[in-house]
């Protein structure tokens, strides 16, 4: 029978992430028994894999990789299965100075002609030199990879059966590119996120040691994929460069059954430290049902973790209506901000604080950022400028305090022209700092875009700093984020422009915001019939070519041609877009009954 | 016991009730993401119903290939012989 890789380990001091390289940091894991462990969807441990283990299968991937040609700086692509496979994998890589890079699961019914594309342009924008994925998704992956010429295609147990002698590895620099992440970037136009070591380091060494502050007695419970920042910085490797045990769940599973995240935290005699975007905890608190939660103890769940999507209080809220009487502490939520460019933590709320917010009026964060420059200060001393076209009371939102950056980060708030603004004005949030990425693999323009000269990074998101904490009020890129995962406008437009009749500058996709709260995305479509048949035909075509493209199920909005507004460049403005739909200014043709 | 796909049909239909909000009728050849519009947070949802109800293992990589109900109904059948 297994038995999972324990939680204390006296024989091995801990060390906090202070290595020069992801191999350096696993060769110090393995001298300990920590390691980790993965669980079905019904609860069953189904590996146990201490760091010792992993590091021996690791090397033994590095000279197979080498067998097979590949060389420093190369790349070759994993399907990122929750699974020992692909950390051996993915640490065998490293050894050899090879790049891996994660590759995302197919998440829904259908859709294959669209998951193969995707694997596809990822691996041909990272020009893949081998590609490994488990048994079951073997077809998929061969597809993606046809005419690519690889120097292996193939799963882990194919890779174990290739004939490597022991080589010398490498000698690594804390400078050098560690890997490739891709959670960032567009699935049609992707960009992979180049993490150095020293980068990955610095914010694992900030996220164990200033954020989270792992203790002795702390274990990990994850549940977000290894192709996320979330699941493979957050959890993966945090956890193994300051030697500390995880328990994964399939992030499949977990998304069958979420209890079993909750179960795996209950059963765990020491403290638990997990995280999860908001959606997690909105589904547990809306699954849960008295019976499960007889046996449910969350009274040791010391750091329960906010991060990877805006966090809503409203449903942190339920979640301790919900668990508190099974022990959960509400001041063991610790929000976070961070982002994949910045390998992916900037800020952490400082133990024990608990969700913390805010109240600023609706009408200054939805505005434009450079002209309602003061406007946050004026709100929060509740005399704000009403709402411009109508007469109703100024409405507040909630905005989450994300806690203090990390010590080696700069945070700057700045307007559109880089003036850098003071404490509660709202703008752009910038970063800089040793875990801000290099740039874009083979993407120079898109790394100039974001990535000042003298290393600011610009993050796409905006907020405000008070008393030394950063609040996130949304973003400035038009990113669309449903149950967690980020879509980008431009893939949904694109389906979009493929339909007959339709061209670039006819569709805008945006998100919008339901009564509860939640993001939904929607696409607005310049309609030139004007008969409700074709309309209500157009309609139904959009929705079905965005759903077998992307995955995604959007409202759609037929607006009159020249109603999508540009910027004085000419360019489709998906920002003002947006705020005029909402407030009217854009009023969609009516559905027919 | 064995089920015949349309067995299987019929008993996914009974499944996807709570899932189907805009009440369309369901047919073999109904598929989930065009016509039932399920999220994907939704379909997992949904993929438990049905392991659930057949006591199987549904595998992920299984799903790009299943867009409608005759053809989930098909790879039940299939699970269930192995």
């Amino acid at each position: 029978m297994l038995t999972p890789t324990p939680t204390l380990d006296a024989s091995l001091p801990r060390q906090f992430s202070t290595f020069d390289t992801l191999p350096e940091a696993l060769d110090y894991a393995a001298k300990g028994t920590r390691g980790i462990n993965v669980y079905d969807a019904k609860g069953n441990l189904i590996e146990a894999v201490s760091y010792a283990e992993l590091r021996d299968r690791a090397v033994a991937i590095a000279y197979q990789l080498q067998a097979l040609g590949l060389n420093a700086g190369d790349t070759v692509a994993l399907i990122a299965e929750t699974s020992s496979d692909f950390v051996a994998a993915f640490m065998g890589a490293q050894y050899l100075a090879v790049l891996p890079v994660p590759l995302p699961l197919p998440t829904s019914f259908g859709g294959r002609d669209g998951y193969v594309d995707q694997l596809r342009r990822q691996m041909k924008s990272c020009g893949a030199r081998a590609a490994i994925g488990p048994d079951g998704m073997l077809d998929l992956l061969s597809d993606a990879a046809r005419s690519m010429n690889l120097a292996f295609c193939g799963t882990p147990a194919q890779m174990e059966q290739v004939d490597a002698k022991p080589v010398q590895l490498p000698k690594l620099h804390t400078q050098q590119v560690a890997y490739l992440q891709y959670s960032s970037g567009s699935t049609r136009f992707p960009h992979g996120v180049m993490v150095t070591h020293r980068a990955v380091m610095s914010n694992c060494h900030g996220q164990g040691y200033h954020g989270v502050q792992l203790g002795e007695t702390d274990r990990s419970v994850a549940c977000p994929p290894f192709y996320h920042d979330n699941g493979l910085v957050g959890m993966l490797l945090t956890c193994m460069t300051c030697q500390t045990s995880v328990d994964f769940i399939a992030t499949e599973s977990f998304a069958r059954r979420p209890m079993q995240w909750l179960r795996l935290i209950s059963e765990n005699e020491n403290t638990s430290v997990s995280y999860s975007p908001t959606f997690g905890f909105d589904i547990c608190a809306r699954r849960a049902n008295t019976s499960m939660l007889e046996d449910l103890d969350l009274s040791r769940w010391r750091v329960a973790g906010n991060g990877g999507d805006m966090i809503r209080p409203d449903v942190m809220q339920a979640f301790t209506d919900r668990f508190r009487p099974v022990g959960f502490d509400p001041s063991a939520f610790m929000p976070s901000y961070g982002l994949a460019e910045c390998v992916l933590a900037v800020s952490f709320m400082p133990k024990g604080k608990g969700i913390m917010c805010d109240m600023v009026e609706e009408d200054t964060l939805t505005g434009d950022p450079i002209s309602h420059r003061g406007q946050a200060a004026k709100a929060r001393g509740m005399n704000g400028r009403r709402n411009g076209y109508t007469n109703q009371v100024p409405r507040y939102r909630a905005v989450v305090n994300c806690g203090v950056p990390l010590p080696d980060l700069e945070v700057e708030i700045r307007t559109t022209d880089d003036v850098v603004l003071s404490e509660k004005e709202i703008g752009r949030i910038v970063v800089r700092g040793p875990a801000v990425m290099r740039g874009y693999f083979n993407d120079e323009e898109s790394t100039r875009a974001v990535l000042s000269e003298d290393g600011w990074l610009d993050t796409g998101d905006m907020g405000y700093m008070m008393d030394g904490c950063l609040y996130v009020v949304g973003r400035v890129k038009d990113m669309i984020i449903v149950n967690g995962r980020n879509h980008w406008p431009q893939d949904i437009e694109w389906a979009v422009e493929q339909l007959p009749g339709l061209r670039s500058g006819d569709i805008a996709a945006i998100s919008i915001t339901n009564e509860r709260g939640e993001e939904i995305p929607a696409v607005l479509v310049q309609c030139r019939p004007s008969d409700p048949e074709s309309q209500e035909q157009l309609r139904a075509q959009v929705r079905n070519k965005v759903q077998s493209e992307t995955g995604i199920a959007v409202q759609v909005e037929l607006v009159p041609p020249r109603t999508l507004p540009r910027t004085s460049s000419g360019k489709l403005s998906r920002s003002k877009a947006r705020d005029r739909f909402i407030s009217g200014g854009i009023i969609p043709l009516a559905a027919a009954s | 016991m064995t089920q015949t796909q349309a067995d299987v049909c019929n008993v996914l239909y009974g499944i996807i009730g709570p899932f189907n909000t805009k009440g369309i009728g369901l047919k073999p050849e109904t598929t989930f993401a065009g016509d039932l519009e399920l999220d994907s947070l939704t379909v997992m949802d949904l993929v438990a119903a049905i392991e659930d109800e057949f006591d199987i293992i549904l595998p992920l990589n299984m799903l790009p290939d299943l867009e409608t109900i005759d053809q989930v109904a098909a790879a039940v059948v299939s699970i269930q012989q192995k």
